[in-house]
This record gives structure tokens, sequence and C-alpha cells, in this order.
């Protein structure tokens, strides 16, 4: 319930803002507000029911949805399915943080403000949904959904370069999920339920009498071909979809791999274009130039919400999908991945570097730092993963903070230009404060949660069989990157005498209540997370440690 | 063994034969002396004005689209003729045949007719005459001056010629 | 088979109620004649009849098929209010001439006799060569009308030889009767059979404007008056493509190994040629005419992957994409009116300037067609996407599906660019004026492809 209840929340609140009357009256971000902070409410409420010890899946939720006939390949059955585990659950948590923080960043938002809340709230839901869906066709819908509100959000409220920043968005992104929409219709021919299977075999009375034994033998009478392809009852269920005794013998992804093209399993190639398709969310180098683009049009909170959270789906799609569901995938090309996460690393820094716009070098500092995420993942160790999903969350609040500074700074002088201002210190000396802990939070300062993630995600890399030892050397470069390009910019714009290009000195007040209350506690929690990495590390190993078991060939 | 096809064939080429070997045979038998007058088109001393390919007016392609209409209808009626007529099938129907085919024609007939009240009533076939253009000349003479001699000239047996503006 | 007759007789009394003077009628009675024709259908629901000896085979299918055209005319006819205030039009003869057509799509739906689609293929195309140039005083128009004409008849010259081909290789017009021929000579199948398939193919082609046979469809649909446009792109193409699916699906579906490779490569053609040109049109309707062929390229896929839920597939697929354009170009039309630009009716991109401002409705209608014809989820064109293209993977047709994957990604561009002029472009301040009827139907199809965008399961065991 309380899963149906955090999608559900803010697609209500959505329908709700979007049939009000377009009046100036109406509070339409206070009851943004409201909505956000229940969802925090609802997600912490989620992270007290979780067991920390448990691995499988909990809070499920299953309802039939859409029953569709479709001849002989039997009946699609798309299920409204579900349920959280140590991977989402982090996220979950973090969506509804960074979400919250995002409104508050709305603010300052004047301009139709009751379109611009209905999407935002929109956006919200279908986050929400694609962390909590379980089912792989509920989780695509969210997933391409939410281009849509995002769509608009850049394209209404964003910069000069708006339409061509949106679409490019829209079309990197949608060219991701359709090749996901391709492997997910050929994971669906490959896959049965063994539970609706078992009851159609007849080799159960019901559905609720299938216990782990049966699903065994199920299994068992599948791969020796004693159920006949009507009884089979295929499933989108990402469960089940993750088991590789549900899949068909002969069938075109299954285990064995006799579908072949070129000479390339098929399954491998599915595994690239599921890969591929999060890649691009991620972002990976040499598909990460939407997101500069992106970044630098959207509004602050659009920016907030994009960083924080919508890359963090990419990293969700890689363990949940690309690297559960094909295994072998990972396994097999662990050095070219990991290696694409490294060029991530170093050449997002060294764009990062070069840039002068404050916004663009944080867009790049998001795709060197989303490296480590695939690097981590690539590693496919314990300490890999966890310092993965670390890295996300560490991450998500770090680079929400960052683009809120970026906001705070355009806000008042409408210029990002790093080379534009020097000596801020004198004037803001609290912004300057914030802005230098979340420099260091992100360049990897120990005691601040960017350095644990880093830090994992790199022991992971030296740890792993599958990888060379200089892989993960080389992404040791990019925390230097990192350090230099933030470092740099901290001194030129903090440091020194007062002096802008403009001469808008008289303009640069210090932080005011509201953006305190954003940035403060974002700086908090990446302090709190840098001192007590347990926090997350408790909610992921027990997960993690049983997702590693089908890689321990 | 032939096919259809062939058969067809075999009648296509016949066809050709027998249209040259008796065109040339006439062409060989028959006395040869061109003159003018029998070289023109139109041997009733007709002479052809002008290109064949002129424009019609539009009204003919109406009318001759609702002849062609009644045209098909009676080359229909004609199979419907002998098939209506067949004493063996009134003889079993006890005469419910021929009402029934007569009905089944009316209907036919009247649809069509249909048509051609529609046409009717929307103007297609009245040929509307050309009206009469008098032609006026740029002049200071006022037109009642005209007018005022005209009617003094005027004959008095013959009115129809019309009184007209011009000098 | 009494939505037949009764359409041909509604279509004369039409004809004749053109001469009252008042011309207020002629719209409802339309669309009451239409809802009659509409539930006689449904007479042979469940059954499968042989009508006219032989001649027509009415099934659940060809029921659907029949309902989703009708339901398209529907839905044109009562966007037509605007007839009715022009003093040149003549209403009632272009009711008339809608109800024809009609009669003609549905026998191209439910023919049983290769005879019957010839001449219901000529219905339709006739009325539709007369609509094209109903807007007498526009050159546009006219030459749409010829142009159609001349391609139109050309095509159906093809076709005839076509099933005249196939007349002399099996000796009958009868489709099931081709089917056994088919079969009982699997392996000596007359030559002539093959060239009768393809010209009956490049027929029906031209029909649905598939590529390479596709050149007239730009040019007639941005000559031919918005109104008949929507009905071109709907009516027509799902009864071309029923007719296809009918003809492949009974008669040739022995000669499948023959037939794919030559269609499957077409498919790639179409799709090819009618998403990447669409992305470089100024003009709105240009660009549907292109989006037409490049749907006709999607609908060709499950043809090419004929299978068991290829019907399935189809009726989905022409139903979510009739919807969407009808709402489309109802849209451009007030839109077009209302915002004349020098050249008279404006019916590029930027008279979407900013309309999402001053007519919120309109403006979301836009766009949830656009997104279904985008085939974005939680609309029905997704679902009739994802139909097609389940229909290929388990046929196992995998390169055809990606290179449509990557279409449909071009697409999105061009479907997008609506929406970046209608919510993003700041336009003219004044709203259009919408009649509060056109405006309920707009919305009723809107909701009919959110609704069967959520729940596509609605259409369930009806095929």
């Amino acid at each position: 319930m309380i899963l149906s209840l955090l999608i559900f929340l803010p697609l209500i609140g959505a329908l709700v803002v979007a049939l009000l009357p377009d009046n100036q009256h109406i509070p339409f971000k206070w009851l943004t507000l409201g909505v956000a902070m229940a969802e925090l409410l609802l997600s912490v409420v989620a992270y007290t029911q979780f067991d920390q010890q448990q691995a499988g899946y909990q809070l499920l939720e299953q309802a039939d949805w859409i029953t569709l006939p479709l001849g002989n390949l039997g009946v699609v059955s798309i299920d409204y399915l579900l349920g959280v585990d140590g991977i989402s659950l982090p996220l979950v948590v973090l969506s509804s943080v960074i979400l919250l923080i995002g409104v508050l960043s709305s603010w300052t938002i004047e301009n139709r403000q009751k379109a611009y809340f209905s999407l935002y709230l929109l956006l919200s839901g279908t986050i929400m949904g694609c962390f909590v869906a379980l089912d792989f066709f509920l989780f695509f819908l969210f997933f391409e959904f939410m281009l849509l509100p995002m769509y608009f959000l850049i394209g209404l409220w964003g910069g000069p370069r708006r339409e061509y920043a949106s679409i490019k968005f829209f079309l990197y992104t949608l060219l991701g999920s359709v090749l996901i929409l391709l492997v997910m219709i050929g994971l669906y021919l490959s896959v049965m339920d063994p539970v609706s299977t078992a009851v159609m075999a007849g080799l159960a009375t019901d559905a609720a009498s299938v216990d782990q034994d049966l699903i065994r033998l199920v299994q068992a009478q599948l791969a020796d071909m004693h159920i006949s392809s009507s009884q089979i009852v295929h499933t989108f269920d990402l469960r089940y979809m993750a088991d590789g005794g549900n899949y068909l013998p002969n069938a075109f992804l299954s285990g064995a791999g006799e579908t072949t093209f070129w000479g390339i399993p098929a399954r491998m190639i599915a595994f690239w274009a599921v890969f591929l398709g999060f890649a691009i969310k991620l972002p990976i180098v040499p598909l990460h130039t939407w997101l500069p683009d992106a970044h630098v049009e959207a509004p602050t909170p659009v920016s907030v919400v994009l960083a924080g959270v919508l890359l963090k789906i990419g990293g969700y799609g890689f363990i949940r999908i690309a690297w559960g569901l094909f295994p072998d995938g990972g396994a097999q090309y662990a050095q070219t991945l990991a290696g694409l996460g490294v060029l991530s690393i170093v050449y997002g820094g060294l764009n990062a570097l070069a840039q002068n716009d404050l916004k663009k070098m944080i867009a790049y500092s998001s795709v060197s730092h989303m490296g480590f995420v695939l690097l981590g993942v690539a590693s496919l160790t314990s300490e890999g993963i966890n310092g993965a999903i670390y890295q996300m969350v560490s991450h998500g609040v770090l680079s929400a903070m960052l683009f809120l500074i970026v906001g705070v700074i355009y806000d008042r002088t409408h210029d990002r230009r790093i080379d534009s201002y020097r000596g801020l210190l004198q004037v803001m000396p609290h912004y300057a404060v914030l802005t230098a802990v979340a420099f260091f939070g992100s360049l990897g300062l120990p005691g601040f949660s960017g350095f644990v993630g880093e830090l994992f995600t790199l022991m992971g890399g030296f740890q792993s069989l599958w990888l060379p030892g200089w892989l993960p050397s080389v992404a040791v470069s990019g925390i230097v990157l990192a350090a230099a390009y933030l470092l740099w910019s901290l001194q030129r714009m903090f440091f020194g005498p007062l002096w802008t290009r403009d001469g808008v000195e008289s303009t640069l007040t210090d932080l005011n209540g509201r953006e305190r209350l954003m940035l403060i506690p974002l700086g908090l929690l990446a302090l709190l997370l840098g001192l007590l990495p347990n926090v997350l590390f408790n909610l992921s190993n027990a997960t993690v440690a049983q997702w590693l078991e089908k890689f321990n060939v | 063994m032939l096919s259809d096809f062939g058969i067809i064939l075999l009648f296509i080429l016949a066809a050709f034969a027998f249209i040259s070997l008796v065109l040339f045979g006439a062409s060989f038998l028959r006395p040869d002396r061109p003159n003018v007058e029998k070289m023109s088109t139109y041997e009733s001393g007709e002479e052809p004005v002008g290109n064949a390919n002129v424009q019609f007016n539009i009204r003919f392609y109406v009318v001759a689209l609702i002849f062609v209409l009644f045209d098909v209808e009676l080359v229909f009626l004609f199979p419907w003729a002998t098939v209506f007529g067949q004493k063996t099938l009134i003889n079993e129907t006890k005469g419910l045949w021929g009402w029934f085919s007569l009905a089944e024609m009316s209907i036919f007939v009247l649809t069509l007719a249909l048509g051609l009240a529609y046409a009717w009533v929307k103007g297609y076939l009245s040929w509307v005459k050309p009206q009469q253009k008098i032609p006026t000349v740029d002049t200071k003479v006022p037109q009642s001056l005209y007018d005022q001699v005209n009617k003094k000239y005027q004959p008095k047996a013959k009115a129809s010629q019309p009184a007209s503006g011009t000098v | 088979m009494l939505p037949i007759i009764l359409l041909s007789v509604f279509g004369i009394v039409l004809l004749f109620m053109g001469f009252l003077k008042s011309k207020v009628l002629l719209l409802p009675a339309t669309l009451v004649f239409i809802l009659a024709a509409l539930a006689t259908t449904f007479m042979d629901w469940g059954k499968t009849y042989l009508y006219f000896q032989n001649m027509l085979l009415t099934n659940n299918l060809a029921i659907l098929f029949t309902t989703i055209v009708l339901l398209s005319a529907f839905m044109v006819v009562a966007l037509s209010n605007s007839f009715i205030e022009d003093e040149q039009a003549q209403p009632a003869e272009y009711y008339a001439l809608l109800l024809f057509s009609l009669v003609g799509a549905i026998m191209m739906i439910s023919f049983e006799n290769l005879i019957m689609l010839f001449v219901g293929v000529e219905i339709l195309s006739v009325a539709m060569y007369v609509l094209a140039g109903s807007d007498k005083h526009s050159p546009r128009s006219n030459e749409a009308a010829l142009k159609y004409f001349l391609m139109g008849a050309f095509a159906t010259g093809i076709m005839l030889f076509g099933i005249a081909l196939l007349y002399g290789a099996t000796g009958t017009f009868v489709v099931s009767g081709i089917k056994s021929y088919v079969y009982t000579n699997a392996y000596g199948v007359s030559l002539l059979l093959y060239m009768g398939i393809i010209l009956l193919l490049i027929g029906m082609l031209f029909k649905v404007s598939a590529a390479p046979f596709h050149f007239w469809t730009p040019d007639v649909y941005d000559g031919t008056p918005g109104l008949f446009t929507a009905f071109m792109s709907t009516v027509v193409k799902t009864a071309g493509f029923a007719a296809l699916f009918r003809v492949l699906s009974v008669s040739f579906v022995g000669v499948y190994s023959f037939w794919w490779g030559t269609l499957a490569a077409l498919t790639c053609l179409t799709l090819l040629i009618g998403n990447v040109t669409a992305v470089y049109q100024t003009s709105f309707k240009r660009m549907m005419a292109y989006s037409s062929i490049s749907h006709a390229g999607y609908l060709l896929i499950g043809l090419t992957a004929l299978g068991t839920q290829t019907k399935q597939a189809l009726v989905f697929y022409s139903l979510a994409y009739s919807l969407a354009t009808i709402s489309a170009f109802g849209v451009l039309l007030v839109v077009s009116r209302q915002r004349q630009d020098t050249n008279g009716v404006n019916e590029n991109f930027d008279a979407f300037n900013g309309l999402a401002r001053q007519n919120p409705l309109l403006g979301f209608v836009m766009a949830v067609s656009m997104l279904s014809l985008a085939g974005i989820p939680l609309t029905a064109g997704f679902w009739g996407k994802f139909m097609i293209f389940t229909t290929a993977a388990d046929k196992g047709i995998y390169w055809i599906l990606v290179f449509a994957v990557l279409m449909s990604t071009v697409g999105i561009y061009y479907y997008f660019r609506v929406i970046i002029a209608m919510y993003f472009r700041e336009g003219a301040a004044e709203p259009v004026k919408v009649a509060p009827f056109y405006r309920y139907v707009l919305i009723a199809a809107t909701i009919l492809t959110l609704v069967l965008g959520l729940a596509p399961g609605l259409l369930e065991g009806l095929v």
C-alpha cells in the first residue's frame, strides 16, 4: 500500500493541480510542497518497515492490470507489481529528499505556476514508479512516460536554447528506451511465469500452493520440454526474468544462446541494447552530449531533479535489468564496460576542467562521477556494487547541492561564467562556506559522502577478478581532475578582491532563508553519509550479496 | 492440346489475318483513280474548317454521361427480358416470378430515373440560350439621340429587327 | 449486408435533401444515417455469412474494420460544420459522396470475390476523386483531384490486370477458391499467379500509399480540403489494409515465402521515405501526408509478419491511427481557417504558435494525438505499435523491428514540432473559436485515445 501511495500521491496531486482553475490566489506551490513532504514521510516509513537483513523484495504489491490476448503468443499479462529491495530503497529515499528540495527551489517560478507544478508532480510520480516497479512493462511505462514532463519542464521554463535542448534530451533518451522496448519484447517471448505455468500445466491446483520445490520442478520440466507451448504463461515479471531457470529452451533469448546474429549470441546483443538504453540515461561517454545541453538550458529545480534523480535511473537500470537479467553479458564484457566507465570518468573530468560556464562544468562533473557507478557495477564485486549504489546516492545529494549553488548566483546576476566573479567570499560568506562544503564533498574529501562512494567503487575495481589493475588506476585520475576543476573554480570565484564583470556587486546578497533551508540539509546529509556510511551499506549489503550469487560460476 | 487462352490467341490471330487479307485483296481488285474531290474529308462536299481538336461545351459531356447511363441500362434490359420471359420459371412459381423480376427491374430503372430527375432539377439538362450582347461604342453622342433616330426610321412592316445602339 | 444497401439509399436521400432551402438538417441527418449503418453492421456479430452468391463475406473482423471506418466517417462528418456556413459549398453532394465512398470501403473490407474488391475500390476512389477537387476555386485542389484521378485510375488498372492474371492462373475470383488452388498446387504454382499477386499488391499498395507508390500522396493530401484529407487518410487506409489483409491472409498465405521478402523490403522503404521526408516539411498538412505514409509502413510490418495476431494488431493500430489523425486534422481545420496569412489558410507549423496558451483544450487534443501517432506510452498509438512489434518479434523478423524502432524515433522529431510550436512559441493573441459540438467530438476522440492507452484490454476478445 505504501509504495502505491508513493506513486499515486503525486499523480493525484498533478491531476488536482491540473484541474484547479488557473488562479493567482491558489497556492500551487504549497500544495506541491505538501505532497513532497508527504512523499518524504512515506519513504521514511517504507525505510522503517524494510527489513535490512533480508535480501529479497519487500513491501510487495500485486494486482492484475492489463491482459491482452495475442493469439498464439498467449496472453500479455502486465501486472501492477511493486516492491523494493536494498538496491531500490536507497534511491527511493534519495528521490523523495531531492524532489522535496526541488519544490523549495521552484519557489521562484512565477510564470505559469499551475502547469509547472502539475508537471513537476507528474514527474515525481513517474520517478517513484520507476524505482518501485518490478514488472518490466510497468517499469518501461514509467521510464518512458517520465520523458514527457521533463521535456515540457525544460522546454517551457528553460533558457534561450531550450527547444534544442529539450528535443535533444527527448530523442536521445527515447532512442535508448526503444532499444529497451525491443529487448523487453524479446525477453517476454523467452520467459515463463513458473507459478501460472504450474497451474496451467496441472502441476498445482492454484497459484497459492506453488512453493519453491514446485517451481524447481516446473523449471526442470520446461528444460526437458515436457510442457507444451500452449501451457506456458509468459511474463514481464522482473523476478522471474532474473531467474535463468525460467527461460524457455530454444527461445530467442534463452541462456544457452542458440540464436546468433553474425556469430554473436542474441543474448549478448540484447545485453548491449539494454546497456545502451541505460547508458544514455546515466550518461556514459560518448552518449552524454544531451546532458550538458539539458542542464545549461533547464531551470535550477529541473537541473536538480535531473542530476539528482533522473541519472540514477540509468544506474539502477544497470543493476536491476542490464546486469540483473543478463549476468553472462556483464561478466563477458566486464573489461569493455569498465573501460567505458573509466573513459567517462576521465573524459568528463577533462571536459569539466575546460568549462567556463559553472553549470556546464558541474554537468560534466556529473558525467565523470557517474562513470564511477559504471566502474563499480562492472567490477562485479560486493564493494563495487555497494559502492556504486552509494555513489549514486552521494552524487544525488551533492549534485543537487551544486546545481542549487549555481542557481543562487544565477538568480542574482543572470551570469554563470566562472571568470565573471572574484572575491565572492567577502560579500557572501555563508554562500562561500556551503559552496566549499559541496565542492569538497564532490571532489572526494574524506568525511564527505563522495569519498566513500569513489573509494568503494575503486576498491571494487582493484579487487575484481574480471578487471585488469590498470583500469581502476586510470580512474583514480578522475579524483585528481575533480580536485583540479573544483578547487580551481573555488579559488577563482571566491578568493581575492571583490570584482564582477558587469559591475553588479550590489546585487550580490548572501543566502536568504529559503536557500539556506535547501542547502544546509543537503550539506548535513552529505556529511552524515560520509561519517556513517553503514546507514546505507546495511541497507544494500544483503541484497547485493544475493545479487552477486549468479556471478559466482 | 490447346488451353483456353490458346484458343483466344488463335481467334485474335485469325481476326488480324482475315482483316489484312480482305483489305489487301480489295486494294488489288478495285480501280484506283483518285482526284481532289475524292480525297477530301467529306465526300458530301462539306469543307472542313480548322482542327478537329477543339474544346466542346462542357454540357455535351453531362448529356453524354447521362446518355451512356441509359444506354447501359438498355444493354442490361435485354438479358433481363430473356430471363423474365421464361415460361417454365413463371409456371413453376405460379406467376410470382414475373412479379418478382418486374419489381427488381423497376427498382433498377427507378433508381436511374431518380438520377435523371436529380440532374434535371439541378438544371444540367436545360440548355440555356446565349444572352444577346448589345455592343456599345465610346462616343459623345448620347444614346437617346440614336434611339430617336431609330424610332423615326423604324420600318413599319418588319419590326423584328431589334433596336441597337450601333451607329 | 444491410449497411451497404442502407448507405446507398441514404446517399440518394441526401442528394435530394440538398434541394431543401435549409441546409441545417443535412449534418444531423448524415450523422444519423451513419449511426444507423453502424447499428445494422452489428446484426451479423458473431456469425460468418456469405452474401450475394459468395460475393461478400461478413465476419467479426470485417465488422470491426467496418466499425472503424464508420466511426472515422462519423467523426469527420461531425467536424464538417464549416460547409453549412460556406456559401459556395454544396454540402448535400459532399455528404452523399462520403456515404457512397463508405459503401466502397465496406465492400473492400468484406469482399469474398475479387470482382467485389475491384468494384469497392472504384466506388471508394471515384467518390474521393470528386471530393479531392471539391474546392473548385483553388488551383491546388484541382491539381490534387486530377493527380489523384490519374494515379488512382492507373493503379486500379494494374490491380485489375492482376486480378485477371489470378483468374487465369486459378480459374476463380473467389478468395477462398484461390486459397485452395494454392494449397492443391503447392509444388507447381503457375507463374501467372505470381505475376497476379505482384500486380494486385502494387495496385493495393498504391491505394494505401506505401513506397515506392506513394508519390501522389503529399500533393493530393496537401491540395484536398482538410476535412477530406482526414477522411482519405483514415477511411481509405483502413479499408485498404483490411483488403490487403484479407487477400494475403486467405488467398496467398500458402505462398508466403514468395511475397514476404518483397513486402518486407517495401515496408522498410516506406518507413524510411515517410519518416525521413516528413522531417523536412514546413507545412503541417504535408507532414501529416508523409506521416500517413510512415504509418502505412508500420501497418505493413503486421502484414509482413503475417500470423494469428496480425489481425488484432491491424485493428488496434487502425483504430488508434484513425482517432489520432482525425483529431489532429480537426484541430488543423479550425486553426488554419482562423489564422490565415497572406496566402489564405495557413497550414504551416507556425499556425500553431502559442495555441496551447490561448486554447488549452485544442493544444491538449493536438498534443495527445501527436503523442499517440508518435507511440508514446499511455496512448492508444503505443499499444498499436507494441502489438505490431510483437507480431514481428514472434515471427522472428528482428531486423525489420530494429529498423522500425529507429524510424519511430525519427517520428518523434516531427510530431514534436507541433508540440514545440503550440507550447514553446509565442503566437497570436486572440484565441481560436471552436463550436461546441466540434469541441465534443475532439474531446471524445482524445478520451478514447487515452482510454485505449490505459486499458488496451477493452478490445479483448473482439477479434
